[in-house]
């Protein structure tokens, strides 16, 4: 096994912007000032997502994969957050340094968001039809009638019984599952071309996961969005996503193919992630093994590689210096440009990982 | 009418006091141990020191504090402060505006103003508390039983302070003092009487959300008594709002008792009272050279007032960060 | 939501119905209303008068039915100083303290929520910290103390006509208004700024407003449909008990401007123990409080539709 260097820039489009990608985030940090010291939620960031493609964001809980999402949609609240780097482009054009007027239009039009908490997401005040219809009048210049009938179809098409009557109901009247579906309803409304998903089935039980992901599928193969998946749910990611970004402590630590990360990982992280999973494919059940100990608190991340005081395969060098994320090239994959991960114990990951998977 | 002792009511208006309820609702995880009291002890003295270094943080807070000491020294020290007897006519020498003799100069009936003023700073200062300790007292433990017990004893509870709140704040308080008839003591008396249910309430918000958690869960399912459930385990958890609440009542009592004297209700007239001395002024309102006579007790009763209030806003920032 | 209503109305009943009671039990069973005291003596054929309206040679039960139809008939019976119908001086004077009371309520109404809403939306700024100050000092300062203050500074002066009144000169009511009206507003005003800020700093934080962001609403739009909406519950619910609160009389406003409002006369009335004229305005003001709590709490149930349901 070799490694090489990687300029940090992503490599695989050409830079002359021809085939800039749908949307792109360029080494992004969001950091909150608090009374505990800075939060460095986001740290140093940068990934890419394609038309038709689902990227998988997975991470402990508080890894920054929610506030990396909402920056994107600039909802991120200054103060006390701030932006020490970074860049957010669609189609090569930066968000980031847009007129507000201009980045509200990319809002809920371009780029929508189905939040991690359904039960809260929704105006407690409103009917919920009248909040679907409230972002497709946002966007598009069309009467109430039009736009009452588009969401009776929105909410057919998500799988919501009923349309004629849940359309004049509010929230509560609604269940944790049917609010899920609403939003996913809301989030749809105006064909957007990337749809952020925080976590959309954690709060619903597994028959509804599977109708909800079944949705999304379906949505992305018949009008070619781009899904940015954002789960603790490693299962969810197996089944859906085509990429994989693995996030820790506010900084991604392990980048590539759903093959690549789940059949060759390259972290130490990602193997421990991988470890205390139970897979459905095997016969025999290794025993699992939970991660020791807790996420750091970003205000106080450990020096060097941020989950050296968690991992097994923890050396003094892991302790020295922060490893960067860096292209690894195997025998087995062609696409070596595309994984990536930022640990110097790589070799031992593999070989620790792949004997786990002999039988 | 419009007077603070209304105000003093707002925990009683639905989301004020529903927040100050659940903002105490969950109780510190570590708290689960109920029968590691040391443990507890020390966490209590932690939480102790947060609040006083995010008290210190409010400014206002902070001069609020020095103030409301001060004005409890000068009601210590007054009889040897003053320099005239605060009671003490001398109708020769009515209304003069500030003088060295007279700092505050004298009023109508040739008192002398700045020892009046004094007096009524002690005045105020055993009426606020005194009705603070009172409906506190009472609150606190009609509170808790109602919330503990629930049942009949719950309702008949509730049911008594519906019907004391039923009294605008002011025309209750005219009401009680018109039974029971003037003095002081009648005062305390009106404005505990009208002050406790508020207190009760939040006293049993707090205490039903405490009851069903499961620190006394767990203290139960070691078999502690009631009595000792109540007073070890619900009341320390439950009673900051109320405490909250009740401080913040000084300043609202303070007020009570001097619009009641200004209206001529309840104070007796011939005793030195804020209220009273500014009602006494009133013939000479647009009286050229005569405003010491209620600009003096106005000032007073701002700074009584607003020193209280800056410490009850600084106790409930500090105590609860959140709700900044 | 029928339901809910029903059983608040019966809850307003039965409060109304004790707080009725303890009033009459109060000042009448507890000490002769009729007796003079003071310097006040009650001319004796009066107070026969008034013990026979009043049902006081009957018993107990009789007297307390007695006394509540003749306060649900409006029929109060004569006053002790000037011997006039007690119905016909509530009649001049209600309408008087309603007006100033609505007044009151719109002045704080427009500038408390103005206040809180700047003041939420600019958290920590320059405009936050004065607005909190000015409110901190609107809440701290009693209402007597700005009265007077007003009093001696402005009446008389430019519009506002001179107290005490010079009834040689007729005042327009809107100039007679005014200043009581402001001494009113004032501490609500500065207590609805508050309200206003904390709610709106709370739903300001929440879930559904990000949503509304994320929608590509205009600021204006999140806050003033999205979060305004959520967050001018309290601040409802606050101006209608402060409502139920004037409509009773204000009496330390009206008494510094001699406002011939129901404050007015109460204090009047207890100043002389003239208790003909004491009885039905305290159980008015009982009654227009417990009645706009009510009618509160059902318009809470209407904006929450949270609430609706149970
Ligand atoms: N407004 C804020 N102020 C301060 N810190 C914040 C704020 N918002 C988020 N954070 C911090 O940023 C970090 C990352 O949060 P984030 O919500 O992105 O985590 P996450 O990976 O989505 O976790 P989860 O899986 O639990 O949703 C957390 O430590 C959180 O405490
Ligand atoms: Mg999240």
């Amino acid at each position: 096994m070799a490694r090489t260097d990687s300029t940090g820039s992503t490599p695989d489009f050409d830079l002359d912007g021809q085939a800039a990608p749908l949307l792109e985030i360029d080494d992004l940090r969001v950091h909150f000032k608090t009374d505990h010291g800075v939060v460095k939620a986001v740290d140093g960031v940068s990934w890419h997502v394609d038309e038709g493609e689902t990227l998988a964001i997975v991470g402990e809980s508080g890894s920054g994969k929610s506030v990396s999402a909402m920056s994107i949609l600039g909802l991120v609240p200054t103060p006390p957050a701030t932006f020490p780097s970074g860049d957010i482009r669609l189609r090569g054009r930066s968000i980031l340094k847009m007129p507000e007027k201009q980045q509200r239009k990319l809002r809920g039009q371009e780029i929508a968001m189905i939040f991690q908490d359904p039960l809260t997401a929704l105006n407690p005040v409103f009917k919920v039809g009248d909040q679907i219809a409230e972002m497709i009048r946002t966007h598009q210049d069309v009467t109430k009638t039009v736009a009452r009938r588009r969401v009776l179809d929105l909410l057919g098409e998500v799988g919501i019984p009923n349309p004629g009557v849940r359309i004049n109901q509010y929230p509560h009247e609604f269940s944790g599952g049917m609010r899920q579906r609403a939003m996913i309803a809301m989030a749809l409304a105006n064909d957007p071309k990337v749809l952020l998903a925080d976590e959309p089935t954690t709060a619903l039980d597994v028959t509804i996961q599977a109708q909800i992901m079944a949705l999304l599928e379906k949505l992305r193969q018949e009008r070619n969005t781009a899904i940015v998946l954002i789960t603790h749910d490693l299962g969810l990611v197996a089944s859906h996503a085509d990429r994989i970004n693995v996030m820790y402590a506010g900084r991604i630590v392990e980048a590539g193919s759903c093959d690549d990360v789940f059949y060759r990982p390259q972290h130490a992280y990602t193997f421990g992630l991988l470890s205390s999973l139970a897979r459905m494919d095997k016969q025999r059940q290794d025993r699992l093994l939970p991660i020791k100990g807790v996420p750091p608190s970003l205000s106080k991340v450990p020096p060097g590689c941020p989950f050296h005081p968690r991992c097994q395969f923890a050396t003094q060098g892991c302790v020295e210096a922060v490893p960067t994320l860096e292209t690894v090239v195997t025998d087995e994959t062609m696409n070596g440009g595309l994984h990536r991960a930022a640990c110097i114990h790589s070799d031992q990951v593999e070989i620790a990982y792949s004997e786990r998977l002999a039988p | 009418m419009t007077t603070p002792p209304q105000s003093g009511r707002e925990p009683d208006t639905h989301v004020p006091a529903e927040a100050l309820m659940t903002r105490f609702e969950a109780p510190e995880p570590g708290a689960a141990d109920a029968t590691d009291t040391t443990g507890k002890g020390k966490k209590a003295s932690g939480q102790l020191r947060d609040i006083w270094r995010r008290y210190k943080r409010n400014k206002l807070a902070v001069v609020g504090l020095v103030v409301v000491a001060f004005l409890m020294i000068l009601a210590i020290l007054q009889p040897w402060i003053t320099p005239y007897d605060p009671m003490e006519q001398n109708l020769l020498n009515t209304r003069k505006p500030p003088s060295d003799g007279h700092w505050f100069g004298t009023d109508v009936l040739g008192r002398d103003m700045f020892s009046a003023i004094i007096y009524g700073v002690r005045l105020a200062m055993i009426v606020g508390w005194s009705v603070m300790f009172l409906s506190l007292i009472v609150g606190l433990a009609l509170g808790a039983v109602a919330g503990f017990r629930g049942g009949a004893l719950d309702s008949l509870i509730m049911r008594v302070t519906d019907i004391v709140l039923a009294f605008p704040a002011l025309i209750g308080a005219i009401l009680v003092v018109q039974i029971f008839g003037n003095g002081i003591w009648q005062v305390v008396i009106a404005l505990a009487i009208l002050s406790w249910p508020t207190a009760a309430r939040l006293m049993r918000g707090s205490t039903l959300s405490l009851r069903e958690s499961e620190y006394v869960e767990a203290a139960r399912s070691i078999g502690a008594s009631d009595t000792r459930i109540v007073t070890r385990h619900i009341l320390p958890n439950a009673i900051a709002p109320t405490l909250i609440y009740s401080f913040s009542h000084i300043g609202v009592a303070v007020v009570a008792m001097a619009s009641l004297a200004f209206l001529g209700i309840g104070v007796p007239p011939d005793i030195p009272e804020w209220g009273t001395m500014i009602a006494n002024a009133v013939p000479s309102l647009n009286v050229e050279g005569e405003s010491h006579m209620w600009v003096f007790p106005s000032l007073a009763i701002v700074v009584t007032t607003l020193a209280f209030a800056f410490v009850a806003d600084g106790l409930r920032d500090s105590i609860d960060p959140k709700l900044r | 939501m029928a339901k809910f209503i029903t059983r608040r109305l019966a809850h307003a009943v039965l409060v109304i119905i004790a707080a009725t009671f303890l009033i009459y039990l109060g000042l009448f069973v507890l000490g002769d209303p009729f007796a003079s005291s003071g310097e006040k003596t009650v001319p004796p054929e009066i107070q026969e008068a008034l013990r026979e309206k009043f049902g006081m040679n009957q018993p107990f039960f009789m007297q307390y039915l007695t006394y509540l139809q003749n306060m649900f008939t409006f029929d109060f019976g004569i006053d002790f100083e000037q011997r006039r119908d007690v119905g016909d001086m509530l009649a001049a004077a209600v309408p008087a303290t309603a007006r100033l009371a609505v007044i009151a309520i719109l002045i704080e109404i427009v500038i408390g929520l103005t206040a809180g809403v700047i003041a939420a939306v600019s958290q920590y700024t320059f405009r936050d910290v004065f607005i909190t100050i000015i409110t901190t000092l609107g809440i701290g300062i009693p209402v007597f103390v700005i009265g007077i203050g007003l009093r001696a500074g402005l009446s008389g002066e430019w519009i506002f006509p001179a107290v005490p009144r010079s009834f040689t000169v007729e005042t327009p009511w809107w100039q007679e208004i005014i200043l009581p009206a402001f001494t009113l507003a004032i501490l609500d005003a500065a207590f609805i700024a508050r309200l206003m800020r904390g709610s709106m700093l709370e739903v300001l934080r929440a879930d559904y407003v990000r949503t509304a962001r994320a929608k590509g609403l205009s600021e204006r739009k999140v806050i003033g449909k999205h979060a305004f909406r959520n967050s001018v519950i309290p601040v409802v619910t606050y101006t209608g008990v402060s409502l139920g609160v004037l409509l009773g009389g204000a009496l330390i406003t009206e008494t510094i401007f001699e406002y011939q409002g129901l404050g007015f006369l109460l204090v009047r009335a207890i100043q002389q123990h003239n208790n003909p004229v004491i009885v039905p305005i305290v159980v008015f003001a009982v009654l227009t409080f417990v009645v706009l709590s009510t009618l509160v709490d059902i318009l809470y149930a209407y904006l929450d539709p949270r609430i609706r349901l149970h």
